[in-house]
């Protein structure tokens, strides 16, 4: 049975489905074993709870997270402009998005603002399953790239705005909340109603 | 002496007669009728208050169920069934959202009770600026609406019904503009843009079926937002407040922008005990909330703005003399304008 050098590792396989007549005996006979198989076992099933449930996700308060996970950014080195455009560009969630070939693929620049891209979407799959994100797909988050306009695929996004040099602006918890109280007490327009307190019931997305 | 009566009434029916079609013409369509519809930008006679009141209105006597449709100018897409009933005092409305995770909101005038089916939890608020308009519209100090001046755009059909399209439009760059379609016979709101300084639809509102004087149950939409059972009920009471108990002070007013409440609530995190101040703005179209609390190193890393659909945030530290604050502007209006009223914020002394 020298298939996996990790006793963990017969653990995930098993938890994956992938063993079969002796090796899948061998790798119960571990789980049941006291050790850490058995909280490898364990921990196995509790990542894939969570991740198949929202409201499994508990654990530290996500405003933590994005706190410190903001602090890294910052540190983080700027490659291009962008770079981050894009990251967040395909970060973003939208129902219907052209799918053109791309005339650079060859450039070695582009795989890397590709890469960053994965590595942003990855990102936000983490932020998602966190329950940072709202569910939204027309939330948008406005890039403060200087002087270089937001990447085309985002048509109407305000990209126009002060030119300073701040980094990637992140949504936030607190974020929701100020915007869910500027609903509450902020919407003294004569547009409420209907039109403002309606288009509020139906993009709004559920305060935690 | 039996010609005379004759002749009098003759006369009585034909006054009434003219009486009924001059009317007829003012409550109807515009000076002008059919023939200026089809001409954009006709000269409008009625003015942006009174198209407002005239919506409101339709709001207060309509019942009216739909399928409302919310789409922002970058292209995300929301729709909710609605149910509105209405009986001259009150109004109650259902909102059952078709996008997104579950949830029913209800109105009952003021009161907005939220429900989450999958966290079994129910959000009570009073919300003010519901119980506002149109009673501000019609106040001797009202909102002028100096800087929106009303267009006709013409008319076109939405959701099966005739429209009659209002442009209203900014008079300075402070504001955005919109587009409204109004129900020719109702006056009810069928459609509207949010309209950016550029002429781009930041965000749109529109029904996409719509059933106007159907028999709308108000009591089977009261006894629905009362059942909570089986709910946690959370409401929220922010607490009322004056920006000169706070503190603060706009020095520099932005053009038409009134200061319509301060509200205080807590801030996460607990522990400091100052809170977050809120302090409302509007235009009587527009509004604006400043969000002020002490600056956290911790929390408050970057500066900037954001924009979602029409909403537009703004996230600036303010220091100096009058101490370390971190606000967050939020409104439905263009960036720059947010910009003014973080310049004007001041301490009071």
């Amino acid at each position: 049975m020298d298939k996996f050098s990790h006793p963990d590792e017969w653990i995930s396989a098993l938890a994956d489905g992938q063993l079969g007549g002796e090796a899948f005996a061998h790798a119960v006979a571990q789980a049941c074993a006291p050790g850490s198989a058995r909280a490898a076992w364990h921990t196995y099933h509790v990542i894939g709870d969570v991740l198949r449930s929202g409201e499994l996700a508990g654990g530290a308060p996500a405003v933590d997270f994005v706190g410190r996970f903001q602090q890294r950014l910052v540190g983080e080195p700027r490659l291009y402009p962008e770079v981050v455009a894009t990251a967040q560009a395909a970060a973003m969630v939208r129902p219907s998005e052209p799918n053109s070939p791309a005339a650079n693929a060859s450039l070695f620049r582009w795989k890397l603002v590709a890469g960053a891209a994965c590595v942003a979407a990855a990102a936000t799959v983490v932020l998602s399953v966190s329950g940072v994100m709202g569910v939204s797909p027309a939330r948008g988050v406005l890039v403060q790239a200087p002087g270089a306009p937001v990447v085309a695929a985002k048509p109407a996004l305000n990209a126009d705005v002060a030119a300073a040099q701040a980094p990637v602006m992140i949504r936030n918890p607190r974020l929701d909340e100020l915007l869910a109280a500027h609903r509450q007490s902020g919407g003294a327009s004569a547009l409420q109603m209907p039109a403002g307190f309606l288009r509020n019931a139906t993009h709004e997305a559920p305060a935690r | 002496m039996t010609r005379m009566i004759l002749r009098a009434a003759a006369a009585t029916v034909c006054g009434v007669l003219w009486m009924g079609s001059a009317l007829a013409q003012q409550a109807g369509s515009p000076v002008g009728g059919a023939a200026a519809s089809a001409v954009s930008g006709a000269v409008e006679t009625r003015s942006v208050s009174e198209w407002l009141v005239r919506m409101h209105e339709a709001s207060r006597r309509r019942t009216y169920v739909g399928t409302f449709v919310v789409s922002s100018g970058a292209g995300g897409l929301s729709s909710a069934r609605i149910w509105h009933a209405c009986d001259g005092t009150q109004q109650i409305e259902r909102v059952e959202a078709l996008t997104g995770a579950p949830r029913s909101t209800f109105r009952r005038n003021d009161l907005v009770v939220t429900f989450l089916p999958e966290s079994k939890v129910v959000h009570a608020e009073r919300r003010e600026s519901l119980g506002l308009f149109p009673g501000v519209l019609k106040a001797p100090e009202a909102f002028s609406f100096e800087f929106y001046a009303a267009q006709r755009g013409g008319s076109e059909r939405v959701a099966g019904f005739d429209t009659e399209i209002v442009k209203l439009v900014p008079q300075d760059k402070l504001r955005f503009g919109y587009r409204l379609w109004s129900e020719k016979k109702s006056g009810l709101m069928v459609k509207l843009q949010t309209i950016d300084l550029d002429g781009r639809v930041l965000e749109q509102v529109a029904f996409s079926e719509l059933q106007i004087d159907v028999p709308v149950k108000m009591d089977k939409l009261a006894q629905m937002m009362a059942n909570t059972d089986g709910y946690r009920v959370e409401r929220s009471e922010p607490v009322k407040t004056t920006a000169e108990a706070e503190g603060w002070l706009l020095r520099v007013p932005v053009a038409g922008f009134k200061p319509m409440g301060c509200f205080k609530r807590q801030t996460p995190g607990g522990g400091s005990g100052e809170g977050t101040v809120q302090w409302v703005f509007s235009d009587g179209l527009a509004s604006v909330s400043l969000f002020v609390e002490a600056y956290d190193r911790q929390r408050h890393l970057q500066e900037g703005v954001m924009a979602m659909g029409a909403t537009q945030t703004l996230l600036k530290r303010l220091g100096g003399k009058m101490g370390e604050w971190w606000l967050t502007a939020v409104g439905e209006v263009p960036a720059p304008t947010l910009e003014a009223f973080a310049q004007g914020l001041e301490r009071r002394k």
